[in-house]
């Protein structure tokens, strides 16, 4: 610190000694003052700081030179200090070292780098430079006096600064006041009072006054009028006023002017001041006369309208426009807009002459337009009303009883009925019908039941046969209808037509049947065959055995369900076989005869198809069974001891043996046998891999004798992934992590890692030693010490009780 | 005029000597012709304000013989 003071006071020394003229006052030693801390740069120590940094640099002399002159300049200014005159002391013996470099460039460098200040001249040159206004000098001093000598300042006084203002306010007050007061001084106010209002002889001066006044302007006019005159300007200014003059008229200019109002805004007894209204100046059109008030009144109205917002369109709307002649108003599209775009058209109505306006023509219209709607019928229909129940009295009056005209019943025509009764005197039967009894057999000939039978009674028989059948009474009916001639019957004429093709049918079945039976009963008419028939039937008729032969001597045909079926089996080879066949044997064995020659004579005669032909089923199976039937039955049984033959002879006829192949009923086989008969279900996998047909054997194969008593011993062992063999429970667990894929978790798998690792170290252990091998070590110890005990205490020295210590 | 210190307290210390309607970009352009360093690189503060380059002297109040901290940006 002290050092630092030397510094000072040996640059204000040099300073002082190469003053410059300039004077770069500064202020700084007593603001440096302010930074105590750097106490070592200031007080004007900052260039002093400065430049001892710069000795302490060692820069090139020049720039402490340039310093030096700046400090110089700052200590120029200095004033009485304390500092400052401890200072130049230090700085002198300081800037004696230092002169001769610095000196030279004292004022030159400023711009160079470390400059501290510069002066006015230089900061003036610098300004220009970069275009800034030079300095301005004078409010350089801003203190009047130093802190040395403080000279006092100005006193504010507050209390007088106060009353000037107020001196200023009132007089600014007073002048305005002075102004208004002169203008309106001008103005009269009510209070002041014409002095000739109240008294007669004021007024009467003013009244003269005011009359010279008059003379005066007169004159004066007339002058001006006798100078207008001699100028020429009198006609031009006369004409003006006379055609102002012409310009007030009368009613009767009113006529044909149109009044833009409806008539019926003007009511009677009030006036309305009509205007002309406004239009353009180049427009040509005449005179429209109107009422501003109403004009006004009638645009509010127009909006009072718009603004409501009725609906623009109604469809449906009709009774709107009826114009004159009850006609429709021809409805445009979009009337609305009809104003906007072609204008508008107010109400209006012509001044008639006199410049009157009736408004008579206009009610005359409407009470015409009155007239016609009045007579207009309108379209609309009476509504609909309810119907009244009941009639009204008017109604009654129209409504009248009538008549009942009596009316032709027709008679119903009975219809036929046709009896049973009826039918019995018509029967001209000629056909057999005789239905008596299913025994005796439908269509049975009624000839031969007994020679007492006569034809004649069987005509007769004929007579009471109630019974017959439901064709021949249809057939009879029919008939008997045609040949009465057709009594005429209402309601039969469709049953006529639709059996009239039935009827043929029926002739000729008819016709057939007589030819037949005809023949037959010729057959017959032989006395003694006649006979025998008889008496063989009668014989047999208890047997029941006449259904089966009638039909086929009569060659009526019959069918019988069983018979049919019989038919058609086909030959049975062992009809008869069994022996339950033995009455009809019996029975064919007389009738055979017979039956040839009845069948002979009825070939003799010559028929031919009429009926089935027999078939001689009959004679081939008693040709068969002859001899067996026979043999069996009637021969004596065969002796045992004869030989073998004879015996198995007997047995089969016992029936013993059961050698005797059975004979089937054997269906004969269809006309078409099957179309492939010989098949085979050839299986074709078998037949393609010749490896597998490679390794069958297809010899003899046998079980190994010597092997009979093996019983396997099925030992199934299971190994973990070590090669140890698992206990049932461990393998059950190996098998279901691999099942379901996943393993034990951590715990597990450590669990079982240590249980193994302790089954090993189980296993290694030594049975007979500790683990720690101490039976080993034990025996090595023996062997080195080569005794056969071993010592215990610790050192191994001795074991004496001596030893034993505290 | 008025003078002011610009103080980097690394070794600048300037007295510039400018007017109060000057602005403080004026102020810097005389700083920095004086220290040698672009005058936009410059920022005069005081404490945490900083002085815009817009503003004069005047309007900051700053009168002579004021300190201000010389940085650089």
């Amino acid at each position: 610190m002290g050092s630092s003071k030397k510094h000072r006071g040996e640059k204000e020394a040099a300073g002082t000694t190469a003053a410059a003229s300039t004077g770069g006052a500064t202020e700084q030693p007593p603001r440096h003052r302010e930074h105590k801390k750097h106490k070592h740069r200031s007080g004007g120590g900052g260039s002093s700081g400065g430049e001892r940094r710069k000795r302490s640099r060692e820069r090139g002399g020049e720039r402490g030179g340039g310093r030096r002159g700046a400090e110089a300049e700052a200590r120029s200014g200095a004033h009485g200090r304390e500092r400052s005159q401890a200072e130049p002391s230090e700085r002198r013996v300081k800037r004696e070292k230092r002169d001769d470099g610095y000196e030279a460039a004292a004022s030159s460098k400023t711009s160079s780098g470390d400059a501290s200040s510069l002066s006015i001249e230089e900061t003036n040159k610098l300004r220009a430079k970069l275009g800034l206004k030079p300095l301005e000098v004078n409010a350089v001093k801003k203190e009047a006096g130093t802190k040395e000598e403080p000279v006092a300042a100005d006193v504010i006084n507050p209390m007088a600064l106060r009353q000037r203002e107020e001196l200023r306010e009132k007089l600014a007050a007073a002048k305005e006041k002075r102004l208004l007061n002169q203008k309106l001084g001008k103005i009269k106010t009510l209070g002041e009072d014409d002095p000739w209002l109240d008294d007669t002889a004021a007024w009467i001066e003013r009244s003269r006054q005011l009359q010279k006044e008059k003379d005066l302007a007169e004159k004066r006019a007339k002058l001006l009028e006798e100078m207008d005159q001699e100028f020429g300007v009198s006609t031009l200014v006369e004409e003006e006023f006379g055609q102002r003059r012409q310009d007030l008229y009368s009613a009767r200019d009113l006529q044909g002017l149109t009044v833009e109002h409806a008539i019926d805004s003007f009511r009677e007894g009030e006036t309305v001041i009509l205007t002309l209204k406004d239009k353009g100046v180049l427009q040509e059109e005449e005179d429209v006369l109107v009422n501003v008030n109403l004009v006004d009144k009638e645009r509010a109205e127009k909006n009072v309208e718009l603004r409501k917002k009725k609906p623009d369109y109604l469809p449906y709307a009709e009774d709107e426009s009826l114009d004159d002649l009850a006609q429709q108003k021809p409805r445009s599209i979009l009337s609305k807009y009809d104003e906007e775009l072609e204008g508008e058209r107010p109400h209006s109505f012509r001044l008639e002459q006199g410049g009157t306006a009736d408004g008579l023509r206009e009610r005359e219209l409407e009470e015409i337009r009155a007239k016609l709607r009045l007579q207009a019928q309108s379209l609309s229909t009476a509504g609909p009303r309810l119907a009244s129940e009941y009639l009204t009295p008017e109604e009654m009056v129209t409504f009248k009883k009538t008549k009942r005209r009596v009316k032709k019943i027709r008679k119903k025509e009975k219809e036929v009925v046709v009896r049973a009764d009826d039918l019995l005197p018509l029967g001209d039967q000629t056909q057999d019908g005789d239905f008596g009894s299913r025994l005796r057999g439908r269509g049975r000939r009624r000839v031969p039941e007994a020679d007492e039978e006569a034809p004649e009674e069987e005509e007769k028989e004929q007579a009471p046969r109630p019974p017959q059948s439901d064709d021949t009474r249809v057939e009879n009916m029919d008939i008997s209808d045609e040949e009465e001639g057709g009594a005429p019957q209402a309601g039969s004429p469709e049953v006529l037509e639709e059996d009239e093709a039935e009827l043929e049918l029926q002739k000729q079945l008819e016709k057939g049947r007589r030819l037949r039976q005809l023949q037959q009963l010729q057959q017959l008419r032989d006395s003694g065959e006649k006979v025998v028939e008889i008496v063989k039937k009668l014989e047999s008729r208890p047997r029941g055995w006449e259904e089966d032969e009638d039909p086929e001597r009569k060659g009526a045909i019959v069918f019988n369900a069983t018979s049919e079926f019989c038919r058609t089996l086909g030959e049975i080879p062992t009809y008869g076989l069994a022996g339950n066949r033995e009455e009809q044997e019996e029975l064919m064995d007389f009738e055979r005869d017979e039956e040839r020659s009845a069948n002979g004579g009825s070939e003799s005669d010559g028929e031919e198809n009429i009926g089935w032909s027999t078939v001689n089923l009959d004679e081939e199976k008693q040709q068969q069974d002859f001899s067996a039937s026979s043999t069996t039955i009637l021969d004596e049984e065969p002796i045992v001891n004869r030989g073998l033959a004879a015996a198995l002879l007997l047995c089969q006829n016992k029936g013993l043996l059961e050698t005797t192949v059975q004979k089937v009923a054997r269906v004969k086989a269809p006309n078409k046998s099957l179309p492939s008969a010989v098949y085979c279900i050839e299986d074709k996998m078998a037949i393609d891999d010749k490896y597998s047909r490679r390794e069958e054997y297809r010899g003899f194969t046998q079980d190994f004798k010597e092997k009979d008593g093996y019983k396997p011993d099925v030992k199934i062992e299971y190994v973990d992934e070590t090669g140890r063999k698992l206990t049932p429970k461990e393998a059950f667990r190996q098998l279901s992590h691999r099942f379901h894929g996943k393993g034990s978790g951590k715990m597990k798998t450590e669990r079982r890692m240590k249980k193994l690792d302790e089954e090993a170290l189980l296993k290694k252990m030594s049975s007979s030693d500790t683990p720690l091998g101490t039976v080993a070590l034990l025996q090595e110890k023996q062997k080195a010490q080569k005794t056969p005990y071993i010592v215990l205490s610790g050192s191994g020295k001795s074991m004496n009780a001596n030893t034993i210590t505290k | 005029m008025i003078e002011v210190v610009c103080n980097d307290h690394l070794g600048k210390k300037v007295h510039i000597k400018c007017n109060t309607d000057d602005t403080i970009g004026d102020l810097k352009k005389l700083i920095a012709a004086q220290t040698g360093t672009l005058w936009n690189k410059i920022i005069l503060k005081k404490w945490y304000t900083i002085f815009k380059d817009h503003v004069s002297l005047g309007d900051y109040e700053i009168h002579d013989g004021m300190n201000l901290e010389l940085y650089y940006q």
